[in-house]
């Protein structure tokens, strides 16, 4: 199984960037060339350009671009991780039950998550965010996962209630296995493959949804850094000093792409009817 | 002794076109070390009846309130999940048609097999490896150690069904079902299977309830044989009788409907119309539509369980006006 994802080049293509991605996210302290949040000097060392000294140039408050964008990769991995994990842990709970149990507990479980679906998460975010006056990125991450299952609770409450059927599934119980058992051993590793796709493409959204956020000034507080306030930054100083906006953008058109790389490959690795 | 009985066994189904009665009024016993075929076209009812006896009905499948599965004199339709747990597996094992799918794809068969034992017994996984490995032995296949790490796609279709085997017998059960337990398999392998579970079944001690629609394969290896049609059992009898002298005309078609190698060339018969859908049974006997032999009364009353003979059992009124089969 692990050979056959791993023949496919998207998986390799992007697990080489996701990988390089978390090495520098796990790396940041040794390769970031400069603090993040020190102000250099406020009075001559502002947006300056691209230099040997600082090859990302400087921001409005004169701190090392590339210091913070790589401490940023940090922060918006961790969230992204931190929220999908969430996700995925509700969404496959949430799923696996209705999905087994059938009826009506399946009936009243997915019109809850028909309910989620139908508000725009968002907005939710925007207005829950905007209330709370400082959000730290662990609650940050929580309210993003927490309002993030919906999907995937759907995604495998369908594998679910295919594999059900199944007849080792019958032939689990008729070997005296219970209903916990059952549905651990048996139907769960059948629908992983779907799970890891959506968890993989999941990440790509997450990240971009939490750039948003932080760019609007509600996600990640500054100081501390983060793709989208990098970009929130530099939005004034566009014209005159574009590095620091587009280095940020340009990490998470990276990421983004890696995570949907590696999503797509797994698809067609594990979903033989994607292809 | 008898170690199962099934007494008035009911399996309704509620659909959208009526009431599915897909079992109906079932009973037999089996007794220990004794084997009985379950013989009856698809949708008879056959496999309905086996899962019902582990209590594996699938919704919105509903078992009748009066039916009764007995087993060591103990009804576990009244019981709870946990006893029936406690049966499933190690008292009662069953081996289904497809190995292909009756296998989870993601496990190694050594994981599928010690699982059994795991939910039965408290072993250490050392142990319960050993054993597992003893059995894959014993159901014939070839370096057993190696094989418990293998899946179910790395085996063959007969290596396959003969590790289903294994899994089944890994609690030593009493009653073994076996749901067409070859028809899935090459012709050449079906053979073997046979003789396997013949071994085993004489070995082990076990009462097997065989379940097929092959008149040939219930022959050479049951003591009794019980026919089933629409959700009912139409007749039953020791292997030899049955045979020698079917009494309900449907168990008569089906034997002249089965191919025959020996004696001259003679025309297939074939046993006119069809099973009608189990929302519809026709009134009366519900094979009279398609009955040589029927009369008013065949359409008219439903005929109950009546004995032609010691040890025999028909639901045919041909055991009350037997010179209506020479008109």
């Amino acid at each position: 199984m692990i050979a056959r994802v791993w023949r496919v080049r998207r998986v390799r293509i992007g697990l080489a960037l996701v990988g390089m991605l978390a090495l520098v996210a796990l790396a940041a302290p040794v390769l970031a060339p400069y603090n993040p949040v020190t102000q250099i000097d406020v009075v001559h060392a502002r947006d300056l350009p691209p230099s040997f000294a600082h090859p990302l140039g400087t921001d409005p408050y004169s701190r090392d671009v590339l210091s913070r964008v790589i401490y940023g990769a940090r922060m918006s991995l961790a969230i992204a991780a931190f929220s999908v994990a969430i996700a995925v842990t509700l969404g496959t709970a949430v799923g696996l039950t209705a999905g087994f149990a059938g009826g009506a507990a399946d009936a009243v479980l997915m019109r809850l998550v028909d309910a989620g679906l139908a508000i725009p998460r968002f907005f939710v975010l925007l207005v829950v965010l905007a209330l709370w006056n400082t959000v730290g990125p662990v609650a940050l991450g929580a309210l993003i996962g927490l309002t993030g299952w919906f999907g995937m609770s759907r995604i495998v409450r369908q594998e679910t209630e295919s594999v059900r059927h199944r007849e080792y599934v019958t032939a689990a119980r008729a070997v005296g296995c219970g209903t916990t058992r059952t549905l651990l051993r048996h139907v769960l590793p059948n629908v992983a493959g779907p799970v890891i796709v959506a968890a993989a493409l999941g990440m790509g959204n997450v990240i971009l949804l939490e750039t948003g956020l932080s760019y609007l000034g509600i996600g990640v507080m500054p100081p501390t850094p983060s793709w989208g306030n990098i970009i929130w930054d530099g939005h004034d100083v566009m014209l005159n000093a574009p590095w620091i906006s587009m280095a940020a953008g340009l990490a998470v058109v990276l990421t983004v792409l890696a995570f949907s790389y590696l999503g797509e490959g797994l698809r067609r690795a594990l979903e033989p009817s994607a292809t | 002794m008898s170690v199962l009985e099934v007494r008035d066994l009911s399996v309704t189904f509620t659909t959208p076109s009526g009431v599915a009665r897909a079992v109906d009024e079932v009973a037999f016993s089996l007794d220990a070390g004794e084997t009985l075929a379950l013989v009856g076209e698809s949708g008879s009812g056959k496999t309905m009846t086996a899962l019902a006896v582990l209590g594996l009905v699938p919704p919105p499948g509903r078992v009748g309130s009066s039916s009764q599965v007995r087993y060591q004199d103990r009804n576990l339709l009244g019981g709870s999940e946990a006893a029936w747990r406690a049966v499933r597996g190690a008292e009662i094992a069953i081996v289904f048609q497809e190995p292909t799918t009756s296998l989870n794809p993601v496990l190694t068969i050594g994981t599928q097999i010690t699982e059994t034992i795991h939910a039965h017994e408290r072993v250490t996984k050392a142990a319960a490896r050993a054993r597992a490995a003893e059995l894959l032995q014993r159901v014939g296949i070839a370096d057993p150690t190696h094989r418990l790490d293998s899946y179910p796609h790395q085996l063959s279709g007969g290596m396959r069904q003969r590790a289903m085997i294994a899994m089944a017998l890994a609690c030593r059960p009493t009653v073994l079902i076996a749901d067409e337990p070859t028809t899935a398999l090459d012709v050449t392998v079906q053979a073997q299977i046979l003789e396997l579970l013949a071994a085993l079944k004489a070995e082990l001690g076990m009462a097997m309830l065989l379940i097929t629609h092959n008149l040939g394969l219930a022959a050479g290896v049951a003591d009794r044989v019980a026919v089933m049609y629409g959700g009912r059992i139409v007749e039953s009898a020791d292997t030899d009788a049955l045979f020698h002298q079917p009494v309900h005309p449907y168990t008569a078609g089906l034997l002249r409907a089965a191919p025959r190698l020996e004696g001259p060339a003679r025309p297939q018969t074939v046993i006119p119309g069809a099973v009608p859908p189990a929302t519809a049974w026709p009134t009366g006997c519900r094979f009279h539509p398609r009955c040589a032999f029927a009369w008013e009364r065949c359409a008219a009353d439903e005929p109950p369980t009546l004995s032609p003979a010691p040890g025999r059992t028909a639901r045919c009124w041909l055991v009350e006006e037997p010179d209506r089969r020479r008109a």
